[in-house]
């Protein structure tokens, strides 16, 4: 935007009736503000700024609201940020009036934007208490910071800002697997109960129950959702548990649009037997990874697959038998896909670029970031470890660590073909280490979410400079 | 609401009136020409002055005020304190009068004997600093795990990168985006670009004629004009100084190779260019069970000769036979060299323009305040800057400044010389116990200390404000 107008013609007093035709004078509360047409068109089609930008230049509206939180605003319209004296203000009357101006979305991009996230400068500032006795099971974060926590059967809606909360019950003794499709609808599912309910969060009522029947026509459980921008996947077992299956579903109409992977379980074919417990849209390759894992008295073993959902077709797919991943992540931004050890504990990378395929893909591609001689460990020390990606950043959680991959980029004169350097940030500071082990993780807006195991509250951390 | 003080005399065509976000502002056009031809407002006021419509200006009028009245006066106004550091410096940035704001935020004279700890920077994780750089401007790198964080000159946090070091125990500034960073544990010297946060090179310790010298580590760094010295040493001490240059980041000469089996010619620990006379100070001082000893070592950059040197314990030249260094500094700036005695905890200064057998004045302690303060300790540290020697004994932190004269003193006499300085403590008694201190670096007047198993880093300004504290 233009900062200064009109030095081309004939300028602005507020003493001549001469009016630059690129200068907007507003009144708010009394209060004479002038900017240019392009700063208050920079609000956005069809917004209250830009109805009074095509408004006659002769004519002074007068807006009968707070001058001191407009100022603010024209101060956000103008450079994109709020100016650092909105620090005196709560959070909460920006964000009414902004509401009424029509630039909330404005508000969000500034304060709560995906592409603000810091990975090296996150540090844990909020704790977001849950009322009632239940710590939290699981919870879904929105691009933009919304955050919905299931505990026990409720769901606690928090806004992007994270100063207003609302909580609904559900069907559900526990929710196991939640999705946020937006700030205010949810997909819940639980793995003992029928259906996959969509619950609207505003009004605490069930929009709908998507179910996936067998033949045998008994019901099923849900055990993992996954999305991609325009799509909804959802992983079912059928409650008799002798057959899963990933469905499609449309994410606007949420009818169903495709069956991927349905497994019939005949005799002791264990493998197919195990529905996936993570569905991960990977969106740089169009691809869907499903992973799952059963625990055994001969060990772990899982698969992980990565589904062509037009076609139907499994693209890559991977048995796990020693060292079974105890979570897996797919790094779009590092073109990787990441395990962690559920015997070793150590992280471990494949890239997805070269995915041999074939029958002999074992283990031995998985490069180790760590002790390789943990991997016949008898132990399970990866136990519970979850693994997450954002970016080109991968979080990693051990007990009660969170630990960051990066990748070193080595510039000039190293084309060879060799392993890339991946290297490990322990995050936070010294007091934070040794809390209460991680149980679940997960990203929005700037900020990184995670909650503890016998705790019912729901960590934030954010940059400082990034604060709300 | 803003008149023109200065004189009512002023012709109109030499004021210049201004519309900011819909307030109005008028001043002379020599004030809002102070901030240089290449600010805006310089480009704004050069237009015709028969024009009586003020220029309108789409930006926030209180921040401009702030930013006038910095022009006018070149003081910051006390309403600057309703605005963050980061927003001031992004509007004086679109003024194009940032060179202003930084002249007129930036701390005083840095003076040790009238210093607070104003603020700790403290990386978001692994947070336990191994090595800092700070910069002329005030800005400073800190190594963490091996990570390094740059803060800007307002001690802002500019960015992290990741480097593929576990542990960085050098750090240096090639240039301004561009740090040199070495470890004790891995081979080389790499060179990191925090714009695009990339490894842009490395250089590596190796001689085809002895296959010994292989995944040599490097101990210590420093940047001249156009190089950078980097002592290396192999796994069987073995050590030498590489110069690298600045634009190629290759390796122009080696000099000062040594054998490392003695305490007298182990690899360097600290090295110190010195612009004025070519030389490279080098020195290195070893604590074990006899007590310290070490070397200071001056090399001639053009034909890698040693000028100069003192080892100790030495032959017994020396007045103070036992009483060997635990740390050495050069005063760049007077040509003085440093060294804090590790028994007796004494400081002694030697001139590097009249270098000879026993050099060393050793400084009188004139502080009745310190006289019973036992010098002992088990860490220490020395570091010169601005003038002032900066001590540290484990917690504690001293500073031995000079006494401003009146005349003039040419040649350095001992007899003179011995009372020149005066110690002081620069910190608190509850200072000194947040931990002991492990490095200690001065730029753009500020002093960054360390400690050890301390996460952050301090740092240390002098203030004219009084700080009163009120007393109910």
């Amino acid at each position: 935007m233009p900062p200064f107008g009109g030095s081309q013609s004939i300028g602005f007093s507020q003493f001549q009736q001469k009016h630059d035709s690129n200068i907007v004078s507003i009144d708010v509360g009394g209060q004479l503000f002038q900017t240019t047409r392009q700063t208050l068109t920079s609000a956005g089609p069809k917004t209250f700024f830009s109805r009074i930008a095509e408004s006659s230049p002769l004519y002074t509206p007068f807006i009968d609201r707070d001058p001191d939180i407009f100022s603010l605003l024209l101060s956000l319209l103008r450079t994109g940020n709020l100016p650092s004296k909105a620090k005196n203000f709560d959070l909460q009357d920006l964000i009414i009036e902004s509401q009424f101006y029509g630039i909330e979305a404005l508000l969000i991009n500034s304060l709560s934007n995906p592409s603000q996230l810091e990975p090296f400068n996150l540090q844990k500032s909020l704790l977001l208490p849950l009322n009632g006795r239940d710590s939290p099971s699981t919870f879904s974060t929105t691009p933009y910071g919304s955050l919905h926590v299931a505990h026990g059967s409720k769901i606690t809606s928090f806004d992007w800002s994270l100063r207003r909360k609302s909580t609904v019950l559900t069907h559900f003794t526990a929710v196991d697997s939640l999705l946020a499709i937006s700030p205010e609808v949810a997909a819940a599912g639980a793995n003992d109960f029928s259906g996959l309910q969509i619950l609207d969060l505003e009004k605490g009522h069930v929009r709908e129950t998507l179910n996936w029947e067998n033949v045998t026509k008994s019901g099923s459980t849900v055990q993992a959702i996954g999305s991609s921008p325009e799509q909804m996947f959802v992983s079912f077992e059928s409650c008799r548990r002798n057959s899963n299956s990933i469905l499609v579903y449309d994410l606007q109409s949420l009818l169903p649009v495709a069956e991927i992977g349905h497994n019939e379980i005949f005799g002791a074919d264990i493998d197919s037997a195990i529905p996936a417990t993570k569905l991960q849209w990977v969106e740089g390759y169009n691809l869907l990874m499903a992973s799952g894992s059963h625990s055994g008295p001969s060990g772990v073993s899982g698969n992980i697959r990565l589904w062509d959902v037009r076609s139907g077709n499994v693209v890559w797919e991977v048995s796990e038998k020693v060292d079974c991943f105890a979570d897996v992540a797919v790094c779009d931004g590092l073109n990787l896909i990441f395990k962690v050890g559920v015997n070793s504990g150590e992280a471990f990378y494949v890239d997805l670029r070269n995915l041999s395929n074939g029958e002999n893909n074992d283990s031995n591609n998985w490069v180790c970031l760590g002790d390789k001689r943990k991997v016949v460990n008898g132990k399970k020390e990866g136990i519970g470890c979850k693994i997450e990606t954002q970016g080109s950043q991968v979080f990693c959680t051990k007990g009660g660590d969170v630990e960051l991959w990066s990748e070193v980029l080595m510039g000039k004169g190293n084309r060879r073909v060799e392993q890339r350097i991946l290297k490990k940030n322990l995050m936070g500071r010294v007091r934070d280490m040794g809390a209460a082990k991680v149980t679940n993780l997960a990203f929005g807006g700037s900020r990184m979410f995670l909650t503890r195991k016998d705790q019912e509250s729901v960590e934030v951390w954010q940059s400082t400079c990034r604060e709300i | 609401m803003d008149e023109e003080s200065t004189s009512h005399a002023t012709s109109e065509s030499e004021r210049i009136k201004l519309n900011v976000g819909g307030k109005l502002f008028e001043t002379t056009l020599s004030t809002i020409r102070s901030g240089g031809p290449d600010s805006l407002l310089f480009a704004l006021s050069n237009r015709p002055s028969n024009d009586p419509n003020p220029v309108f200006i789409d930006r926030d009028p209180e921040i401009f005020s702030v930013l006038l009245s910095l022009l006018r006066t070149n003081h910051l106004p006390s309403t600057a304190r309703r605005f963050s550091k980061q927003e001031l410096a992004d509007e004086a940035l679109f003024y194009g009068i940032d060179s202003h704001l930084r002249s007129a935020t930036a701390p005083p004279p840095f003076s040790g004997i009238d210093a607070a700890v104003v603020s700790f920077i403290r990386p978001a994780s692994e947070g336990l600093p191994s090595t800092i750089s700070a910069a002329d401007n005030g800005a400073v790198w800190i190594a963490h795990g091996g990570q390094i964080s740059s803060y800007d000159h307002n001690l802002i946090h500019a960015g992290t990168i990741r480097t593929h070091l576990d542990e960085i125990d050098s750090i240096c500034r090639v240039w301004p985006e561009i740090a040199a960073v070495g470890s004790k544990s891995e081979a080389g010297l790499h060179f990191y670009n925090f714009s695009g946060s990339r490894h842009v090179g490395s250089v590596n310790w190796s001689d085809p004629s002895d296959p010994r010298i292989f995944k040599a580590r490097v101990n210590a760094s420093t940047a001249s004009e156009s190089s950078v010295f980097a002592s290396f040493d192999c796994t069987h001490k073995e050590n030498c100084i590489l110069e690298v240059d600045k634009e190629k980041l290759q390796i122009v000469s080696q000099i000062a190779r040594q054998s490392g089996n003695q305490a007298k010619n182990m690899v360097p620990r600290k090295l110190t260019w010195i612009p004025a006379t070519g030389v490279l100070v080098g020195s290195a001082a070893a604590g074990g069970a006899f007590g310290y000893s070490g070397y200071v070592r001056l090399w001639d950059r053009r034909s890698g000769e040693v000028v100069w040197e003192a080892n100790e314990p030495g032959s017994g030249r020396s007045s103070r036979f036992g009483d060997s260094f635990a740390d050495v500094d050069v005063d760049v700036e007077e040509l003085l060299l440093f060294k804090l005695c590790s028994k007796s905890g004494d400081l002694a200064m030697a001139d590097m323009r009249f270098l000879k057998d026993d050099p060393w004045i050793y400084l009188k302690e004139k502080n009745p305040s310190l006289v019973n303060y036992s010098g002992e300790g088990n860490s220490y540290v020395l570091h010169c800057y601005k003038g002032q020697v900066f001590a540290a004994r484990d917690g504690g932190l001293e500073v031995w400044s000079r006494v401003q004269e009146g005349e003039s003193c040419g040649v350095l006499r001992e007899s003179d010389a011995e009372g020149f300085y005066r110690r002081n403590f620069v910190d608190k008694r509850e200072d000194s116990q947040r931990g002991i201190i492990k490095k200690i670096e001065g730029g753009g007047d500020r002093l960054f200390v360390t400690r050890e198993e301390v996460e952050g880093i301090e740092v240390w300004e002098s203030s004219h404000s009084a700080g009163a504290i009120p007393v109910l």
